[in-house]
């Protein structure tokens, strides 16, 4: 059975004085089967959020269904609120309280006995290092502390899908590196996760599967080997290139060129550069082709590079448009 | 339940390790009052004796009001802030009305306790500066304390989730000062029969079922409101101000 159904979920956020309503998720549907590490990518505003926090319970949805373990978390929501747990991107410590004491008071709410509640923040505690801090307040904590914090008391409950809204956002390489490490850990003893971000390379690293997200629908979904495989071609050429005529249309026509893709973004720092992104096939002499079309254009080759795609490619290739950070 | 009354537990502690804070801020204001009403103005002759009497029972009514009302905003004020500790709250199992119908009971609790620390301290104090002795129905007064508390908190729950906080401010100076001021607490309501009708008006304010609950439990000898209108008035006023608030604070925390 799925941990995590979620069926054509809509929601649209009424319209409130001048501003107008907004329409943040238009009808997503995907699954998580148990033991998963799934992931949700897109930019900011692609309401990845709205769809955590609609699974959370947190936000009413306007249409469409979502059951955790089978349990829709519209019509029973405190029962589905006991199999979930979420680290949400804005760090909501209980400001009152040590570490240790909202631990304990988290395992109380969810009701268990005293015995337990103990046994488990300190061995929690040990595990995400928290136990110098344990009884100092969470204003006291550094940011990726906070974080182990919030994952702590997540666990404390025991839940079965643990859900990460944009974790690593605004922690510094390291405590990336560790929280990622912690994460890996928690999935491979059989935790099912789904977190959301929208930095490529740690989709391309926790995620055994996931969903491509943009103006609040799926654009495409599958583990990340099989997304970057749906790329035309299997390579990616870019090639930036000033003066003469414009190349788009004389490399696409270019044998082993699959496909090509103006890039667009960030145009005032390039100015006079034509930037392409030619999807291709790996073939003698291509680049030899690649560069005759290019002098014979009367044009200047500014930068060449010959990748492995990456999902920032097929993020691309999909949207037409960089990641907006 | 389990989480209603682990949340419950939460916030009792730690409402106690700010009780000092808490209390002065509750007892400050009937103290000073007694001292200048009860003793300095009386001297000058600038106010009857029988107002020493009076004001006893108001003053623990507008006290019980001011400590539900902040035992619950401040709080909230955090819950609601930027970083919405609040999520916390709503992700225990429980519905998101009883996580507001708890924060009514922990302000209920804690306004309940201020009035009635007030009390014996205004008793004494009322005593020795003025010599004027209270003597309280103590089994009738705990009831209309916790229901006065109730309605205090439940009020302050409202005051929270629908004033936007750039706003709170504004609230002692137009809504919570005129409360105290029309709110029976320095006047019984029985003496309002000099006002006409217009003291029908008055009862929109929930502090006059409070002053006059407080009035017929510490001071029965002094003319007070029929104990049905209080019961039933105490009892509209926090049946509906619990109501809106809930559903208030819903529809503030639920997107």
């Amino acid at each position: 059975m799925s941990t995590l159904v979620v069926e054509d979920l809509r929601k649209t956020y009424p319209a409130a004085g001048k501003a107008a309503a907004v329409e943040a998720v238009r009808g997503l549907s995907f699954e998580v089967r148990r033991g998963e590490f799934f992931g949700l990518l897109g930019p900011n505003g692609a309401g990845k959020s709205t769809t955590i926090g609609c699974i959370t319970t947190l936000v009413r949805p306007t249409g469409g269904r979502i059951a955790v373990d089978g349990i829709d978390v519209v019509a029973r929501a405190a029962e589905a609120k006991r199999r979930l747990a979420v680290v949400p991107q804005n760090r909501n410590l209980d400001r009152d309280l040590s570490i240790r004491e909202l631990l304990l008071f988290h395992g109380l709410y969810f009701g268990l006995p005293r015995a337990a509640r103990e046994e488990r923040a300190l061995r929690l505690l040990r595990e995400l290092q928290l136990q110098d801090k344990a009884d100092s307040k969470p204003a006291a904590l550094s940011g990726g502390m906070q974080q182990r914090a919030m994952i702590a008391r997540a666990l404390m409950h025991d839940p079965a899908l643990l859900l990460l809204d944009e974790p690593t956002t605004g922690l510094d390489p390291q405590a990336r590196r560790a929280l990622w490490d912690l994460l890996k850990e928690q999935h491979a003893r059989g935790l099912t996760i789904v977190l959301t971000t929208h930095y490529m390379d740690e989709a391309d690293r926790l995620c055994e599967r996931l969903a491509i997200v943009d103006h609040g629908r799926i654009l495409t979904e599958g583990t990340p080997q099989a997304l970057r495989r749906s790329l035309p071609g299997g390579r990616v050429l870019d090639l930036w290139a000033r003066g003469g005529a414009p190349l788009g249309e004389r490399l696409g026509a270019l044998a082993g060129v699959q496909g090509v893709e103006p890039v667009t973004d960030d145009e005032a720092a390039h100015p006079g550069v034509e930037r392409l992104r030619l999807f291709v096939e790996t073939q003698d002499g291509l680049l030899d082709r690649v560069l005759h079309e290019v002098r014979a254009a009367g044009a200047e080759l500014d930068h060449v590079s010959l990748a492995q795609p990456s999902l920032e490619d097929v993020y691309i290739h999909l949207t037409g448009k960089e990641l907006r950070e | 339940m389990t989480a209603f009354l682990g949340l419950l537990r939460r916030d009792l502690l730690v409402a106690w390790r700010t009780a000092p804070f808490l209390l002065t801020s509750a007892l400050t204001q009937p103290a000073l009052v007694i001292l200048v009403f009860g003793n300095i103005l009386p001297r000058l002759g600038l106010v009857a004796d029988e107002f020493r009497t009076v004001m006893v029972p108001g003053l623990m009514a507008i006290t019980i009001l001011m400590s539900g009302v902040q035992g619950v905003l401040m709080p909230l004020a955090a819950d609601l802030s930027g970083t919405r500790e609040v999520e916390e709250r709503l992700l225990a199992p429980l519905s998101a009305r009883m996580v507001a119908f708890e924060r009514i009971v922990a302000g209920a609790i804690q306004s309940g306790i201020a009035g009635l620390v007030a009390l014996p301290v205004m008793m004494l104090l009322v005593h020795q500066v003025s010599g004027v002795d209270v003597k309280p129905d103590w089994a009738l007064l705990l009831p209309l304390v916790v229901v006065s508390g109730i309605v205090s908190a439940a009020f302050g729950l409202n005051l929270g989730t629908r004033v936007q906080p750039r706003f709170s401010g504004l609230l002692f100076a137009v809504v919570l000062g005129p409360m105290m001021l029309f709110g029976c607490a320095y006047y019984p309501w029985a003496s309002l029969d000099a006002l006409g009708s217009v003291r029908f008006v008055f009862l929109v304010n929930p502090l006059v079922f409070m002053s006059e609950a407080m009035r017929l439990a510490v001071t029965p000898e002094v003319a007070h409101m029929d104990p049905l209108g209080i019961l039933a008035g105490l009892a509209v006023f926090a049946g509906l101000l619990c109501w809106a608030g809930a559903r208030s604070f819903e529809s503030r925390t639920i997107l």
